[in-house]
């Protein structure tokens, strides 16, 4: 069952890989980022690791299921999913105005406060945004 | 699971991308499902505009008052992770197959396997739908196929979105059951 998607065939977006490697080298704590598409394909990584296409999957997957809760619960749409571990953080962002629809998920080490997580995720975000339209 | 005096029956919908299980739930649900569909960008594989990536749910209540919840998973490979989560808890699997697709067959086998990986005791129905009329030993191969791997499953000819053709597989799928968990008798009857 290989992928055909046209968003895996595109061999990564080279603006929104870059961008990811100036969040992480500014944010040591962050130990993986990823582009994903709404329908699970990797569309960036960094830094490279064997676990992106899946953590993409499930990025995905997650999104999806809070949009589902968001909207079953009544309260509008899902903007950001927070995950807090024994020992880290994992926080996936909805990309605005991407179509087909992109998120970005960030990794991060336990040192990591997740306010300031958010805040750098949300600003990559943001640049990601304009990277992907270009 | 048995809550107070009423059951609740989990089943789970899958297949691989396009085969119906989100019309199939959809069909029989007696709640407006919950879906996860989202963009498809894999119009190769199958050219459709949307595709599940979580879950679909649903429920239907049988005449005893029992609720059978209907789980949907996504069909792609790279949800797998997804199917096993799915997987837990539920009494049996309805294996839903595109009879029009040349990897037919061969999706019928590896779903089918990797289903009953993670639950051997696992029961199977298999609805498989567009499938030629004038082939009348299609459904033949298809269950000596599942058989040469060690699974026995009734085999039917569905369209999933017709109420009854997919009430017809959960209802020998509880049948199939009822042969085997006793707990089940109370509910199917």
């Amino acid at each position: 069952m290989q992928s055909t998607s046209r968003i895996a065939e595109k061999a990564k977006f080279p603006a929104a890989q870059a961008r990811l490697a100036q969040f992480v080298a500014a944010n040591p704590d962050v130990t993986l980022s990823l582009v994903t598409s709404s329908d699970g394909f990797e569309v960036a990584a960094y830094p490279a690791s064997a676990v992106a296409q899946r953590i993409c999957a499930m990025s995905s997957s997650l999104q999806a299921l809070s949009e589902a809760i968001a909207r079953e619960a009544g309260r509008g749409s899902s903007r950001n999913l927070i995950i807090e571990t024994d020992n880290g953080t994992i926080v996936v962002l909805g990309i605005p105005n991407t179509a087909p629809r992109m998120s970005l998920a960030v990794i991060a080490s336990g040192g990591e406060i997740l306010g300031r997580l958010l805040w750098a995720a949300r600003n990559c975000c943001a640049a990601l945004e304009s990277d992907l339209q270009a | 699971m048995i809550v107070g005096n009423e059951q609740e029956l989990k089943i789970v919908f899958t297949g691989p991308m396009g085969a119906g299980k989100t019309t199939a739930i959809r069909s029989i649900s007696d709640i407006p499902p919950v879906s996860t569909e989202v963009d498809n960008t894999d119009r190769a594989t199958c050219d459709k505009d949307s595709t599940t990536v979580g879950l679909d749910y649903g429920q239907l209540v049988l005449e005893d008052g029992t609720s059978v919840r209907l789980y949907g998973t996504p069909g792609q490979e790279r949800f797998s992770f997804m199917w096993e989560i799915l997987s837990k808890g539920a009494i049996g699997v309805i294996l839903l197959i595109d009879g029009s697709t040349p990897t037919a067959l061969e999706d019928l086998r590896s779903y089918a396997q990797a289903f009953h990986r993670f639950s051997p005791d696992q029961a199977f129905v298999i609805g498989v739908g567009r499938s030629n009329p004038e082939d009348a030993g299609l459904l033949d191969r298809y269950a000596q196929a599942l058989a040469a791997g060690g699974i026995i499953a009734p085999v039917f000819d569905v369209d999933v979105r017709k109420r009854e053709d997919v009430l017809l597989l959960v209802e020998t799928l509880l049948c199939i059951l009822e042969t085997q968990v006793p707990e089940i008798n109370n509910a199917v009857h």
